[in-house]
C-alpha cells in the first residue's frame, strides 16, 4: 500500500511536471509547482543574481533582503488573469564581519519562519535564492483539470537603484501547470 | 465705463469695488510671493541638511522611501517645468499667430529670461552632477578601504584566534570530563574539574550540560554545573536569575548548548555584552565512549570592554565603508536627485519669475496697447483696470486719466459740433432765404469776388442784363464788353474800389432800340482786418418809376397849360365873334375879310379848348373802379361797335375759354380797346382802306389768353399793317407823341396810364409777318 502511495505520487508529480512550463533558460528565477497533499508546495532558484555588487552589499554587512512576491493566478480568456491567492517570502541574510558569520532568516508573509547562522557563503546564497517545496498555497479551491501559473517578482532591498529611474522591475519569472486531482 | 483684463480679451464690465472680496492672484500678491521665497529657501536648506545626513540612513529606508521620493519629486518637478514652459511656448505662438501686439517683444523677452535661466542652471547640473559622480568615486577610491580591510582582518584573526583557543578549551575539557559523572549529574566531580580549568585562567567561564536529546535530532539539553572566574563582570554570574541581561545570555548560552548537543553548530558564538565586552563561546559536546553525546561543555572567554569595543568599531567602520560603497549607486542616485531637485526647483522658480516679470512688462503695455486701439475706434469710455500699483499701474493710471480727458473733449467736441451744425443750418436756411428772395425781388444782385469775378447773380440781374447763368466765374470786365453792357463797365470797375457806403447811380441800358433805366449801387464788402473782400452790385429797374415821374410831370404841364391856354380863349373866342358882329355892317369885302378871319379864330379857339379839354381829362383822369368782369363778353361788347363800319378791314376775336373775371373798371378797360383798334385802324390806313400792298385784307386781331402760372389774363391786339419803327416805340407812349397828323399824342398815355393804375403793363412789339402788336397783361 505505501509503494502504490509513492508511485502513485510520483506518477502526479510527473504529470504536473510534464504541465508545467516555466521559463526556464530565459529567465532568472526558476518556478516548479507541486500540489501535494492539498497544498501547492512552490520550489524557487534563483539564478546568476548573485553579482559581485551583491556579494560586495552581502559582505559589507548590510542586512541583504530577498523578496519574492508569489501569486497563484489563473487565466481568463478575454480580461485579467484572475488572481487567485498571493504570498510573500523574504530571505535576509546579514552578515557580521567579525564572527564572518551570516545570520539568515526567512519569512512567510511577515511570519519568523527560519533563523540560522551560517558559516559559508554557498550556504548563504542558497538561503537567499533556493526555496524547497514552500507550502504557499491550498489547492482545495482549485478545479480540477485546469490550468493555472504562478507569477513571481523578485526584488532585492536594499535596491541597487539609480537615481534616473528608480523604479526598475526585478526580476520576474512565470510558470505554467496543470492541477490533476 | 468699460476695462479690459488683457490684450486678446473683450471689453469687461468695471469691477466693483467690494472690501475683501478681491481676491488678487498670486503673481499680485506680495505676501504670497515672498512666502512663496521663504519656502523655497526652507526647502533648499531641510534639503541640504538632509543630503548631509543621507549616509546615515537606513539602508532600505534610503533606497525604499527616500530615493523614490526624491526622484518622484523630481520628475513631478520636471513635468511641471516642461508644463510651464509648453504652456507659455504655445502661448507665445498663438499670440504671434493671432498677431497680439507685442507678443513678438514678449516672445523675445521670455526667450531671453530662459536663456538666461535655463542655460546656466544646466550648465551648472551638468557640472555639479560630475562633480558628484567623482566625489563620490574618490570616496569610494583607495587606500581607505585597504587600510580598513586590513584592520578588519586583523580584528577577525584576532577573534578567531581566541573564539578557537576557546573552542580547543572546550574540546579539552569535554574530553577531560568523566562521562560518567556528567550523566550521573554529579556535580562536584564536574566542578571540580571545570573549576580548575577556570582557576588556571585557561577560561572565564565553563558550563556544562547535560544532554537529554536524541541522536540526529535537536537535542533537549540541560545546565548542570558552571564554572565562572571571579573577573567576569557582576551580572554575568549564573546566580542573577533576576537579572535580565543575565537571563538573556544564560538563554543564548542554552541555544548553543542545543546546537552542540545536536551536532548542528560547533566551535565559537559570539555574545555581545551590554555592560561592553563580549563573550566568545566554544563549544564542544561529551561523548561517551559509543560516541553519543551525553553533554556540551561550552567555554567562554571574556573579551573586556575596550578589546571588543575596538573590535568592533574596526568592524563597523569597514563595514560602513564597505556599505557605503556597495551603497554609492543609491547614494550617489540620492545626492544627483537633490542636486537635481535644486536645479529644478530653481529653474522652475527662475523660469515662473522670467515668465512674470515678461507678462509683468508686456501685459500693462498690451492693456495699454488695446487700451489706445479702443481710444482710436472711438470709444473713449474705454478704460484699463490697474492691476499693480507701481510705475506701471501708473502708467496706466495716467492712461485713463488721458481717456477720461479725451472723452470730457470729445464730448466738449460733440456739443461745438452739433451747435456749429445747427448754426450752419441755420447759415443754410439763412443762405436758402435769402437766395430765395435774390431770385424774387425784383433788384438784381450780382457779387463780384476779390479778383473781380462774378460769384453770384439773381434772376433779376440775369433778366434785367439779359445774361445767363455761365457768366458766374467770369470777369465782370469781360462780362461788360457786351455792347448794351458797356454802361455798367464804369459801375463794376468802380465796384471794386467803392466805399462800404454805396452811392446810387442811374444806367441806361438799351434794350431793342429802349432805354432801360437801373438804379445801380455798388457795395464793397470789407474782411475783419477792414480790406477789400469783393463787392456787390445792385440793379433795380426804375424804368417805369422815369416813365411814371414824366407822365407825373406831364399832366402838370397839362393842368398848366390847359389852365393858362383856356382862360385866355374864352376872351378871344368872345372878341373875334364881337368883331364879326361889328363888322356885319361893313363893307362886303371888308365883311368877308373879317368873317374869314374871326371863323379862323374862332375855329382855332374851339380846337385849342378842344386840345385843352384832352390835356384836361389826361390830367384829370378818375381812378379805376375795379369790378370782377367777364373780358371776354366785355371785349365782343366793345368791338360790336365797330360792325359793319369798315369795307375792308376786318375784325377776328380768339377768346381764351378758359378767362377767369378779371377785376377791372369797365368802362376805362372799353377806352383802352378801342383806343388801341382806333390806332390800328388808322395803321391800316383808316375806315376806307383797302387791301395791304401784299393783297392781303387788313385784319385787327383782338385774342384774350390765360396765363396761369404767372397770374395774369392778357389782351392781345395786332394788326397786319406797316408797323411802329423801333427808335420810336419808346416814345410811343409819350404823352402828346403822335404819329398822326392830328392826333393829340395822348391815346397811348392814357391808355398806359390806365393800364398801370390797373397794376398791369402794356408792351409793344412787331408783329410777324408785319404790323403790330400791343400786348396788355393784367393781374387775376
Amino acid at each position: 500500500m505505501k509503494a502504490f502511495t509513492q508511485h502513485a505520487l510520483a506518477v502526479l508529480l510527473i504529470v504536473v511536471l510534464v504541465g508545467v512550463t516555466a521559463r526556464v533558460s530565459a529567465q532568472t528565477v526558476q518556478i516548479t509547482p507541486l500540489p501535494k497533499d492539498g497544498r501547492i508546495l512552490v520550489t524557487l532558484r534563483m539564478t546568476d543574481v548573485f553579482s559581485d555588487e551583491v556579494r560586495a552589499a552581502m559582505h559589507s554587512g548590510l542586512r541583504i533582503t530577498f523578496v519574492y512576491d508569489i501569486e497563484l493566478k489563473r487565466s481568463t480568456a478575454l480580461w485579467v488573469d484572475r488572481t487567485l491567492a498571493t504570498a510573500t517570502v523574504t530571505a535576509t541574510i546579514e552578515y557580521d564581519n567579525l564572527t564572518q558569520r551570516y545570520l539568515a532568516t526567512r519569512r512567510e508573509d511577515g511570519r519568523m519562519d527560519k533563523v540560522e547562522t551560517l558559516e559559508r557563503e554557498e550556504a548563504a546564497r542558497a538561503w537567499l535564492t533556493e526555496f524547497d517545496k514552500l507550502p504557499l498555497f491550498n489547492s482545495g479551491t482549485l478545479e480540477g483539470n485546469s490550468e493555472y501559473y504562478l507569477r513571481v517578482r523578485a526584488h532585492t532591498i536594499p535596491r541597487n537603484a539609480s537615481f534616473v529611474w528608480p523604479w526598475e522591475g526585478g526580476i520576474a519569472g512565470l510558470a505554467k501547470f496543470t492541477f490533476l486531482r | 465705463m468699460s476695462t479690459i483684463r488683457e490684450a486678446t480679451r473683450p471689453t469687461l464690465p468695471a469691477r466693483t469695488a467690494i472690501p475683501g472680496a478681491e481676491r488678487r492672484p498670486f503673481r499680485d500678491n506680495p505676501r504670497l510671493i515672498l512666502l512663496g521665497i521663504l519656502l523655497l529657501i526652507a526647502a533648499l536648506i531641510a534639503m541640504v541638511r538632509f543630503a548631509d545626513s543621507s549616509t546615515e540612513l537606513n539602508p532600505d529606508f534610503l533606497t525604499e522611501v527616500v530615493l523614490y521620493a526624491l526622484s518622484a519629486a523630481d520628475l513631478t518637478m520636471l513635468v511641471a517645468l516642461v508644463f510651464v514652459l509648453a504652456r507659455n511656448i504655445v502661448k507665445l505662438v498663438v499670440e504671434r499667430r493671432r498677431g497680439l501686439p507685442f507678443s513678438r517683444f514678449r516672445a523675445k523677452l521670455v526667450l531671453a529670461f530662459l536663456g538666461l535661466t535655463i542655460v546656466p542652471s544646466v550648465l551648472v547640473l551638468i557640472v555639479g552632477s560630475e562633480l558628484i559622480r567623482s566625489s563620490t568615486e574618490k570616496w569610494f577610491s583607495q587606500p581607505v578601504p585597504d587600510v580598513l580591510g586590513a584592520a578588519t582582518r586583523i580584528a577577525q584573526d584576532y577573534y578567531r584566534e581566541r573564539a578557537s583557543t576557546v573552542a580547543s578549551h572546550a574540546v579539552r575539557i569535554a574530553r577531560e570530563l568523566p562521562v560518567a559523572a556528567v550523566e550521573a549529574g554529579d556535580l562536584d566531580v564536574v566542578r571540580r574539574t571545570i573549576e580548575a580549568e577556570v582557576a588556571q585562567g585557561r577560561v572565564a567561564l565553563v558550563e556544562v550540560y547535560r544532554s537529554r536529546g536524541k541522536p540526529g535530532t535537536r537535542a533537549d539539553v540541560i545546565p548542570l554545573v558552571a564554572a565562572e572566574s571571579p573577573d567576569l563582570p557582576r551580572g554575568l554570574r549564573a546566580s542573577a536569575e533576576s537579572d535580565a541581561p543575565a537571563r538573556g545570555i544564560r538563554a543564548s548560552a542554552d541555544r548553543f548548548a542545543s546546537m552542540v548537543a545536536s551536532g548542528s553548530s560547533e566551535g565559537f558564538a559570539p555574545e555581545p555584552l551590554e555592560g561592553g565586552g563580549e563573550l566568545v563561546r566554544g563549544g564542544a559536546a561529551i561523548r561517551d565512549h559509543t560516541g553519543k553525546v551525553v553533554g556540551v561543555v561550552l567555554a567562554s572567554d571574556f573579551l573586556s570592554g575596550e578589546s571588543a569595543t575596538h573590535a568592533r568599531q574596526i568592524i563597523e567602520a569597514y563595514q560602513n565603508r564597505s556599505q557605503l560603497t556597495a551603497m554609492r549607486r543609491p547614494i550617489r542616485g540620492v545626492y544627483l536627485t537633490l542636486f537635481v531637485m535644486m536645479t529644478l526647483m530653481i529653474l522652475v522658480s527662475a523660469t515662473w519669475t522670467g515668465l512674470y516679470l515678461a507678462k509683468r512688462i508686456t501685459r500693462p503695455v498690451q492693456l495699454l496697447a488695446a487700451g489706445a486701439r479702443e481710444i482710436g475706434a472711438g470709444h473713449l469710455d474705454h478704460r484699463i483696470e490697474p492691476e499693480t500699483r507701481d510705475e506701471f499701474g501708473s502708467l496706466v493710471e495716467a492712461f485713463n486719466a488721458m481717456a477720461g480727458e479725451l472723452a470730457a473733449s470729445q464730448q466738449k467736441l460733440e456739443r461745438s459740433r452739433l451747435d456749429l451744425e445747427r448754426k450752419n443750418q441755420q447759415l443754410d436756411e439763412r443762405r436758402q432765404y435769402i437766395e430765395t428772395v435774390l431770385e424774387r425781388i425784383a433788384t438784381g444782385v450780382v457779387s463780384l469776388g476779390s479778383g473781380g469775378h462774378i460769384e453770384t447773380i439773381n434772376g433779376a440781374a440775369l433778366r434785367l442784363l439779359e445774361v445767363d447763368r455761365s457768366v458766374v466765374g467770369a470777369r465782370a470786365e469781360d462780362v461788360c464788353r457786351r455792347d448794351d453792357l458797356r454802361p455798367l463797365e464804369a459801375l463794376f470797375a468802380q465796384a471794386r474800389t467803392a466805399r462800404p457806403t454805396p452811392a446810387v447811380q442811374e444806367v441806361a441800358l438799351l434794350r431793342e432800340g429802349r432805354e432801360l433805366h437801373l438804379a445801380a449801387a455798388a457795395t464793397t464788402l470789407l474782411r475783419d482786418d477792414g480790406s477789400a473782400g469783393g463787392s456787390v452790385l445792385v440793379f433795380d429797374d426804375v424804368t417805369p418809376l422815369i416813365r411814371t415821374q414824366r407822365v407825373a410831370a406831364w399832366r402838370d404841364v397839362a393842368r398848366r397849360l390847359a389852365h393858362e391856354i383856356k382862360n385866355p380863349l374864352t376872351p378871344i373866342q368872345l372878341c373875334a365873334e364881337r368883331m364879326r358882329r361889328q363888322f356885319s355892317s361893313a363893307p362886303a369885302p371888308a365883311r368877308a375879310l373879317v368873317d374869314e378871319c374871326t371863323s379862323t379864330i374862332v375855329g382855332e379857339v374851339e380846337s385849342l379848348k378842344a386840345l385843352v379839354d384832352e390835356f384836361a381829362q389826361f390830367a384829370r383822369m378818375p381812378a379805376p373802379r375795379a369790378a370782377p368782369v367777364n373780358l371776354n363778353a366785355a371785349l365782343a361788347e366793345t368791338l360790336a361797335l365797330y360792325n359793319d363800319l369798315f369795307r375792308e378791314i376786318r375784325i377776328d376775336r380768339q377768346f381764351a375759354s378758359d378767362l377767369p373775371p378779371v377785376r377791372v373798371d369797365l368802362e376805362q378797360m372799353r377806352r383802352v380797346v378801342i383806343n388801341l383798334v382806333d390806332n390800328a385802324v388808322e395803321a391800316l390806313g383808316g375806315s376806307d382802306a383797302g387791301r395791304r400792298p401784299n393783297g392781303d385784307a387788313p385784319v385787327i386781331l383782338v385774342e384774350t389768353r390765360h396765363d396761369p402760372g404767372n397770374g395774369v389774363a392778357r389782351i392781345l391786339v395786332s394788326d397786319n399793317g406797316p408797323g411802329i419803327p423801333p427808335a420810336d416805340r419808346d416814345k410811343l407812349f409819350m404823352p402828346y407823341y403822335s404819329t398822326k397828323r392830328r392826333g393829340s399824342g395822348l391815346g397811348l398815355a392814357i391808355v398806359r396810364r390806365i393800364i398801370a393804375e390797373h397794376g398791369g403793363s402794356i408792351e409793344v412789339a412787331d408783329n410777324v409777318p408785319s404790323g403790330t402788336v400791343f400786348t396788355i397783361e393784367l393781374p387775376t
